[in-house]
């Protein structure tokens, strides 16, 4: 297991809890917010790879929150947890440059999953970033077109 | 959507509509040609009777006037003669004959001549009957013309016996008087007066001052016999006057009577009133065969205008009805559809934390498996328990997702598709289990159906749904069949799901797109089915329908945009 910093925003205290244990377990050690702003304080502070973020919350909801991250850090690869299924929010969340989003309930090690592979992209944008120097290329707008790409990708699976 | 349980629902009132449409149109109407008759025919009552009296007046004018001028020339003629011819000399009887041949040429009225001296004595007569030497001393118009130069007699039976008058005319002649008379021709004179013909019960003649007649009354009065009406024409006055009255036989006729001026006679012309009216009686059967041919006209246009409009807002009613019907039925459908897609939301929460709990326990399973080789068949149970709360758990997604479908929160992958092949590849899927049960499928697809863009699965998803549906219905029909009609329907590709099943009635009818409604026992359907359909057409911009009849069958009807 590669390791991903990870950080699960959702106002349930125990699935924060629980899918921490689990998570543990299984070789990736999250941090968890119960909220926007806690998240986005963490991810100030910490380096961030992956969010998991929940687009209903009390407070600021996802879909700020995902915005507010953007700005915060191009680079970091949110994946949307809706137990909505509103599909208008969803492709709002992936135009603002979501990796991708998943339906509850959904299972751990599937999460875990779409964690590596939104990971394994930020490693591959890092790395692109440092070799194209500065050529101008503006990372955030790179991060919507490929945001979007995988997540076409993605649906094809 | 369509009930077809809304046969019962007749159009409402509708022969009332009609029939207060019917008097709204036809009341007016008739006031108005009512009162357009009523005043044409007053006036043209009016005008009719003064041109009909005016008429008459003109009439009695004139041949008062004829008469008048035939006496008054008469009289002169004989005027001339005893002016111009001595008393002496008219005695010769060849002189006399010469003077009557002379006479008659002028007026062929003069029937006979004859000269009287002072005392009345016949002394010479020229005519057909032999009358010289009668002394006329004591006859009527003897006493009258000594008295007055001229003297027009009266009809009188006379020495003759046959009813004439006679003009007389007195002659001083070196201060003795003679006298010479003439007899007018009376069927000359008669045919003068007669012959005034009005309309066709017109009629003229003379009366003398005590209402004898001295003419022939065409309709039956004789000479000389008294008029029986003549209290009703004596009437003062050398003015023509005229008048309506009844006869002594209760007929009503219209007089115009004048008083000649020569003698004391009335010329009488009168007419039956309903001849001399009748161009109005005429006039007023048109009114009326107007009015009834044009009220009829108007009836039948009205009533097939009234039927038309009646017809027309029951129509319109049925569609409001029918409209009112199914907005309460979208709106019936959004709310729960609202409230689907909060619950689902509300519940998958919850669940995500079991799932993630269900994680743990199975992982925490495989570190502690190792170490407890004891209490194996206890664990193995737990194991199981735990599995199956995580079979559950996906059991409730299921749910949540069939609500969230509902509530077209999916979204759909949309993909060209041929609409045969997919609906011949989801029969096929149905049809093989169906034989099996003894039911055939039909499949009808109108050729050159064209492609369409949807999403393959979910379509695939709303017919095998409805095929399944429909394949439950015919069960227990006795001749069961499924029918699958696809076809172009203006701007939609048609696909019917029939079948001949029991039907639905129409309680069911109205709750069948909600979700979680279902007639079949519990356990066996969650009542997502056709609410999901609802929501994956609407969601693919199309439209599912249903009619159903109790007892013969239901057809769902999905329509879906065309490319």
């Amino acid at each position: 297991m590669s390791s991903a910093q990870l950080l699960i925003v959702d106002d349930e205290e125990r699935f924060l809890k629980t899918t921490t244990t689990v998570m543990k377990k299984r070789g990736i050690t999250p941090q968890t917010a119960s909220n926007g702003e806690d998240a986005l304080r963490i991810i100030e502070k910490t380096p961030v790879d992956v969010v998991v973020l929940d687009i209903k919350m009390p407070g600021m909801d996802g879909i700020e929150t995902l915005r507010r991250i953007k700005e915060l850090d191009p680079l970091v690869e949110v994946i949307m947890l809706t137990g909505h299924g509103s599909f208008d929010l969803a492709v709002t969340g992936m135009r603002l440059g979501a990796f991708d989003y998943v339906m509850k309930p959904c299972d751990i090690p599937e999460l875990m999953e779409k964690v590596e592979d939104a990971y394994a992209k930020k490693q591959a944008m890092a790395e692109r970033k440092r070799s194209n120097g500065e050529n101008g290329t503006t990372p955030r707008a790179m991060a919507v077109f490929d945001a979007q790409d995988a997540a076409t990708n993605n649906e094809k699976e | 959507m369509k009930m077809t349980g809304q046969k019962k629902e007749k159009p409402v009132k509708y022969s009332r509509i009609r029939r207060i449409i019917l008097s709204r149109i036809l009341v007016a109407p008739f006031i108005i040609l009512l009162m357009v008759c009523g005043v044409l025919v007053y006036y043209f009552a009016a005008t009719l009777h003064s041109r009909v009296t005016g008429e008459m007046i003109r009439i009695v004018d004139d041949h008062r006037n004829m008469i008048d001028q035939f006496l008054s020339e008469r009289t002169e003629d004989l005027k001339f003669i005893v002016n111009t011819t001595p008393y002496e000399s008219i005695c010769r009887e060849h002189r006399l004959a010469e003077i009557l041949e002379m006479l008659q040429k002028g007026s062929p009225a003069f029937l006979d001549l004859g000269v009287f001296d002072h005392s009345g004595n016949h002394i010479a007569y020229q005519g057909p009957y032999d009358l010289e030497g009668k002394n006329y001393q004591q006859a009527v118009w003897f006493q009258a013309v000594k008295e007055k130069p001229v003297y027009i007699s009266d009809v009188f039976l006379g020495y003759r016996n046959t009813p004439h008058f006679v003009i007389a005319v007195r002659k001083e002649q070196n201060g003795v008087f003679w006298y010479l008379r003439a007899t007018i021709d009376t069927y000359y004179f008669n045919n003068l007066v007669e012959n005034i013909r009005v309309g066709e019960t017109g009629e003229a003649y003379l009366i003398n001052k005590e209402g004898v007649f001295q003419t022939k009354q065409r309709s039956g009065g004789k000479l000389m016999e008294t008029d029986p009406d003549f209290s009703k024409t004596n009437l003062p006055g050398g003015r023509i006057v005229t008048y309506s009255t009844t006869d002594y036989q209760t007929n009503k006729y219209q007089y115009a009577i004048g008083r000649l001026h020569q003698t004391d006679w009335q010329l009488v012309v009168r007419q039956e009133y309903m001849d001399a009216a009748a161009p109005l009686i005429r006039a007023v059967m048109v009114a009326i065969g107007l009015i009834f041919i044009g009220g009829a006209v108007v009836v039948v246009i009205a009533f097939f205008l009234a039927s038309n409009v009646a017809h027309r807002l029951s129509l319109a009613d049925v569609e409001k009805r029918e409209m009112t019907h199914q907005l309460i039925m979208a709106g019936k459908l959004a709310e729960v559809g609202e409230m689907s897609s909060g619950i689902a939301h509300e519940i998958n929460n919850p669940l995500q934390v079991m799932k993630a709990e269900v994680t743990l326990i199975d992982d925490l399973f495989k570190d502690i498996a190792p170490q407890s080789d004891t209490d194996s068949e206890n664990i193995e149970m737990i194991k199981d328990s735990v599995n199956q709360i995580g079979i559950q758990i996906d059991r409730c997604r299921k749910i949540t997702q069939g609500l969230l479908k509902f509530a077209r929160k999916s979204d759909p992958v949309i993909k060209k598709i041929n609409p045969e092949e997919l609906i011949t590849e989801t029969v096929d899927m149905v049809a093989h289990q169906a034989m099996l049960e003894g039911i055939p499928i039909e499949t009808e697809i109108a050729p050159n159906l064209p492609e369409i863009e949807s999403d393959p699965s979910q379509l695939q998803q709303v017919f095998l749904n409805l095929l399944n549906n429909a394949v439950y219905a015919v069960r227990e029909s006795q001749k069961p069949e499924v029918r699958v009609i696809a076809d172009m329907a203006d701007k939609w590709i048609r696909i019917r799901v029939a079948d001949n099943g029991w039907g639905i009635s129409e309680d069911h009818l109205e709750k069948i797109f909600l979700p979680f409604f279902t007639t079949k026992p519990v356990g066996s359907g969650t009542g997502l089915g056709l609410s999901t359909c609802f929501g994956i057409i609407e969601n693919l911009g199309g439209k599912i329908d249903v009619e159903s009849d109790v007892g013969t069958g239901t057809t769902f009807t999905v329509l879906l945009p065309k490319g």
